[in-house]
């Protein structure tokens, strides 16, 4: 069974344009040409659309992915493989949101120094403090 | 000196070469404190430490190797490290 690009496009809810990226960097197979010269995928191409699609949702990258991807065709490789990968994948996460809650803080304390909005510009404590 | 492990279960990279890298530290470490922690277990910590892939190696609460040296490399850092004490 094949589809044609739009039809899997609004299927899973991405646009043609990623589709083909998809293909060029070979994250899906490349696809068939209808008679009317529409592109056609096949059922396998849908399958890592979707793939591609919940990986992203857990902060994978298109290069992490493509890995992932590898490792499932691997026959070498076996589930404590992928295991490592969501593991150092969940490491680097978590050390994003702890960088990101200093910075947060780091904001906190700079919008407690900035008491009188009137203020001229010049006078800005938040603006002195990024010049420093 | 402590030197801490990080590791996935069922890595047998990690498996094959903790005995030596163990061994080398024992060997040239008097006040040697050894961890091996299951990444997973102690997720906070090891993102404390800086650990973003596994496994990896901390001495001193120090991140120094991002994947397991050889236990040329460890004995390589640890005698710089005896060295500066």
């Amino acid at each position: 069974m094949t589809l044609t690009i739009g039809k899997i496009a609004s299927a899973l809810k991405v646009s043609t344009d990623t589709l083909r990226y998809y293909e060029r960097e070979g994250l899906i197979g490349p696809a068939t040409k209808s008679r009317g010269g529409y592109r056609l995928y096949d059922h396998d191409a849908v399958r890592r659309v979707r793939f591609i699609k919940q990986a992203q949702h857990c902060g994978f990258t298109l290069t992490e992915i493509r890995a992932l991807l590898d490792l499932r065709a691997s026959d070498a490789a076996c589930c404590r493989d992928v295991r490592r990968v969501a593991l150092e994948k969940k490491l680097q996460l978590e050390a994003k949101i702890k960088a990101m809650r200093v910075m947060s803080k780091t904001l906190d304390r700079l919008i407690a120094t900035c008491s009188d909005e009137g203020r001229r510009l010049d006078d800005c404590p938040i603006l002195a403090a990024f010049d420093r | 000196m402590k030197i801490e492990l990080f590791y996935t279960p069922g890595c047998e990279k990690c498996a094959h070469s903790k005995d030596s890298l163990k061994a080398t530290a024992e060997r040239l470490v008097p006040d040697l404190v050894w961890r091996e922690l299951n990444a997973l277990d102690e997720l906070d910590y090891a993102v404390e430490v800086g650990v973003l892939t596994l496994p990896a190696m901390a001495i001193n609460g120090e991140l120094v190797f991002s994947s397991l040296p050889t236990p040329r490399q460890l004995r390589r850092e640890l005698t710089k490290r005896i060295g500066k004490v």
